[in-house]
């Protein structure tokens, strides 16, 4: 019994913190952008797929530290340069049809995920090593890679990070002022188009440090980033969609569901499902999701 | 019930309501050259290069498929992101009580449709409950966690490899006449007397007070509720119409090709096809339903001959740059020119 | 005279605001009654209840001796109660017979009646305010008058005993705002329609008027005819503020 609380605890925590990081994104676009990024899915993919791209490029196996640093740099300025080229050409021009910006969307993510496929197969064994802290460590009862702490406390960092930075920055104040109210905010003289830019590529912080410090410790394949969007949009339905509180609660409930499914009741195929559950009924019983509000904070 | 045949209409009472069509052979002209083509189209195919009805067959079916969609988009308010989940529904009841039960081809049609209906009036709620935005994102969720159950139950849903006809335990198919090629033909014209028979009746629909009605519940649902019509019937009623159409399609692939996957049906990428066969319909306009559904069936075969394993890398690029560059859709281009009034539109809620 | 309204100490809060407090009163049928009161005093709030768009948080109103409280709004205007709004809510994408053909269809169960019909039933309604030559305009092209007799022609087509009018003259001139009491006035002789109008502009109930209620914070402050209540130092108080 006591080991079952434990288990539940510790993974809680671990998984909690992990999803908050892939959530955030997601749901900080759409409370600020007012879009579904179903294309989301594309950014895990390209993180590790890019990196290993340029690992293959700069250098030979076995790779040393210098070859990943750089890789990860290009591959940074890479994803940068691709989400500010999917906000000029496909959602500046589309933003009045939202069907088109959601299709879009998913059609980068689509092809991101086919040429992975074709060019990196399953069998090519892409791996990056990204272990910060090698080995594993046993608490109470429960023997965890020390890699998923390092990963989960990096989470619960960079949350921290963002939330300081909408609450006492300028440029977050513009934001959640934005989440607030698009044409009061233009009136007010803020750039309107501009924070859409910087919010997009900000995003993507979250995103591939959570990938970079999962890689060793989870499967790498070509279909990966749907099993985290999965979790993504299901957070930020739950926490009320763009609010960083409601997510931050959402995906600690989610993480509960999960570790009790997965570790405790040790059923791990119905981990998806339980959670799509929770989710629902949820929704039935307050529309809204957790936090009554759609904005930022 | 009483039916009277005045001079140029069709006049229907039943039940205190009364129903009236106006025949008008005028306007009749368009459409019949338009399904003298379709139906005369595979015929020649047959005698010129069979293997291109399966093209046709696809082409048929994906219209099929997005014309009750445009149904359940308009009578709804919202755009469903899952519609694939119908098709998996009626596929896997086909492929299962085939199999398993041995019935035939008809009762199975029953049994998809029914699993359809029930599916449908289920989830129809969600219409009413859920805005836009969660919506789309749990119709976009269901059909990859029923692909979960799936995997869930694999001894009932065989998994990755889907449901198949093995000697003893298959699934009959709809036709088998001796060749190869006239299977196809018979598959061809049958799968267009689907898609015409959902034509016909969504044409009618769409012309009817029942599109009055739907338009003014897309425009603004508080009034509309105001001056008398009962939303939330609509919205229940064009979800599970819709779903059981759909679902039916379900049973037809899975009676042609003889098995069924939902590896193949639920994922995004069919979903993805769906919906540019809408687009470039023009969204919800039932007509550019079958353009899109040719359009998209060719492109896809001509890519897949043509450039082999890229083609599915390429496919998603090229239909991105259609979405791009063609916002109307290629009927929209159509559409502009001849504006009908009343047609209800489409606005994408939040 | 019979009664066709009964309100009974409705209630309405949101949140913590009190937008609608304990109010009661009753409308006989063939009379038009005024409702009035400063910008806030809870009046849209009050008819939205009515309506049906709102729920009620304590109280009953029962129309035509059946009691409505829990009724969907669509049930209520087939029973017979309609409303235009104060900013006007056309179908923008619709033309504007088919906006009054939708009321005309949905409004009333009536058997044997088929969409041409009811479309010949729209042409008259909006001969009688006037907008047959613009049939076939979209809604959202037409002029600020003109949505207001869009409005009062949907309402009419629903064929109902009572009519809420919402602040019909705002954003009119004068020579409009004639026209459009002379046009209310008109479809209550032709049409046999009990009137609760919603105004601020006192002239107009004085002269249209049978009775007046005044509202304040939600609260009824007074009722009567017009130029008692005129003369109420409350109402006074409540408009001009106290000296």
């Amino acid at each position: 019994m006591l080991g079952a609380i434990e288990t539940t605890l510790i993974y809680t925590f671990l998984l909690g913190s992990l999803y908050l990081l892939v959530s955030l994104g997601f749901s900080l676009i759409c409370g600020v952008l007012r879009i579904f990024h179903l294309g989301y899915a594309y950014i895990f993919t390209a993180t590790v797929y890019l990196t290993w791209m340029f690992m293959t490029l700069f250098g030979t196996p076995p790779y040393s530290t210098t070859v990943l640093v750089i890789s990860i740099i290009c591959m940074l300025a890479v994803q940068a340069g691709i989400a500010i080229a999917i906000y000029k050409g496909l959602i500046v021009r589309y933003i009045r049809h939202e069907e088109i910006i959601i299709l879009g969307l998913l059609f980068v993510a689509i092809i991101v995920e086919q040429a992975t496929l074709r060019f990196y197969p399953i069998q090519t064994g892409v791996y990056l090593e990204t272990t910060v802290i090698p080995g594993v460590s046993k608490i109470g009862q429960v023997t965890v890679s020390n890699q998923l702490i390092f990963a989960a406390i990096l989470g619960i960092v960079i949350t921290g990070l963002f939330v300081l930075f909408f609450l006492k920055t300028k440029l977050g104040l513009a934001v959640r002022a934005i989440s607030y109210d698009i044409y009061s905010s233009r009136l007010m003289g803020i750039q309107v188009q501009r924070v859409f830019m910087i919010v997009m590529v900000m995003v993507l912080i979250p995103v591939i440090a959570a990938t970079l410090a999962i890689v060793p410790i989870w499967a790498v394949d070509p279909y990966m980033g749907w099993g985290y969007m999965s979790i993504a949009i299901l957070v930020s339905v739950l926490g009320g969609l763009g609010n960083i509180k409601g997510t931050i609660i959402a995906s600690y409930i989610i993480g509960f569901c999960h570790s009790v499914v997965g570790f405790v009741i040790a059923e791990p195929q119905y981990m998806g499902l339980s959670a799509l559950v929770v989710v629902l009924v949820m929704l039935m019983v307050r529309p809204e999701g957790i936090a009554k509000s759609e904005t930022v904070w | 019930m009483e039916f009277e045949v005045k001079r140029e209409r069709l006049v229907l009472r039943a039940g205190g309501g009364k129903w009236e069509w106006h025949i008008e052979p005028r306007y009749w002209r368009n459409p019949l050259i338009f399904v003298g083509i379709l139906i005369v189209a595979p015929v020649i195919i047959y005698f010129w290069y069979p293997p291109l009805l399966a093209t046709v067959i696809e082409a048929n079916l994906l219209a099929a498929i997005a014309i009750p969609l445009a149904l359940m988009t308009i009578g709804t308010g919202r755009m469903n992101f899952g519609p694939q989940f119908y098709i998996g529904i009626g596929g896997y009841a086909a492929a299962l009580l085939s199999i398993h039960a041995h019935l035939s081809p008809g009762l199975t049609m029953i049994a998809a449709a029914l699993g359809g209906l029930i599916f449908g009036f289920l989830m129809s709620p969600l219409a009413i409950i859920s805005g836009g935005l969660y919506y789309s994102l749990l119709t976009l969720l269901f059909p990859l966690l029923f692909l979960e159950v799936t995997y869930i139950f694999t001894d009932l849903f065989k998994g990755d490899t889907g449901l198949s006809s093995t000697p003893g335990a298959e699934i009959t198919p709809l036709v088998s006449t001796g060749s190869f090629s006239l299977n196809l033909l018979c598959y061809a014209l049958i799968s267009l007397t689907i898609m015409l028979v959902y034509l016909f009746i969504m044409d009618k629909i769409f012309r009817s007070r029942y599109a009055i009605q739907m338009a003014a519940i897309n425009d603004d649902e508080e009034v509309a509720n105001s001056i008398g019509v009962n939303v939330n019937k609509v919205k229940i009623l064009s979800f599970t119409i819709a779903a059981t159409l759909v679902a039916v399609i379900g049973w037809f692939y899975a009676h042609y090709y003889q098995a069924f996957s939902g590896q193949v049906f639920l994922p995004l990428s069919f979903m993805l096809k769906i919906f540019m066969v809408t687009m470039l319909g023009g969204r919800t306009q039932i007509y550019g339903c079958v353009i899109g559904g040719y359009f998209i069936a060719f492109l896809e075969m001509i890519l897949i001959r043509t450039t082999g394993d890229m083609s599915p890398v390429l496919f998603p690029i090229i239909l991105l740059i259609l979405l791009l560059v063609l916002p109307e859709g290629l009927f929209g281009l159509y559409r502009k020119r001849h504006y009908r009034e009343y047609m209800p539109t489409l606005r994408f809620r939040r | 005279m019979t009664e066709i309204l009964k309100v009974s100490n409705v209630s309405k809060h949101f949140g913590g605001l009190t937008a609608v407090n304990d109010v009661s009163f009753s409308i006989n049928e063939g009379e038009t009654v005024g409702l009035m009161g400063p910008n806030g005093a809870g009046k849209t709030t009050l008819v939205n209840m009515i309506c049906g768009s709102y729920g009620v948080d304590s109280g009953k109103i029962e129309f035509l001796g059946k009691d409505i409280t829990k009724l969907p709004p669509w049930k209520r205007c087939k029973l017979g109660i309609c409303r235009t709004y104060q900013i006007p809510r056309p179908f923008p994408e619709l033309t504007t017979i088919a906006s009054v053909c939708v009321s005309a269809l949905y409004g009333k169960d009536r058997p044997n009646r088929s969409l041409e019909d009811a479309m010949t039933e729209a042409t008259h309604y909006l001969e009688f305010v006037g907008l047959f030559s613009k049939r076939n305009v979209l809604a959202r092209d037409l002029t600020l008058f003109e949505m207001r007799g869009l409005e009062l022609a949907r309402a009419l087509a629903t064929q109902p005993k009572l009519i809420f009018v919402d602040e019909v003259m705002a954003g009119l001139n004068p020579v409009e705002a004639e026209k459009a009491v002379r046009l209310i006035e008109h479809a209550k002789d032709q049409f046999g329609v009990t009137v609760l109008w919603i105004e601020h502009v006192m002239a107009v109930l004085m002269r249209a008027a049978e009775r007046v209620i005044v509202l304040h914070y939600g609260e009824k402050i007074a009722e009567g005819p017009p130029k008692e209540v005129a003369d109420n130092p409350m109402v006074i108080e409540s408009y001009l503020g106290r000296s």
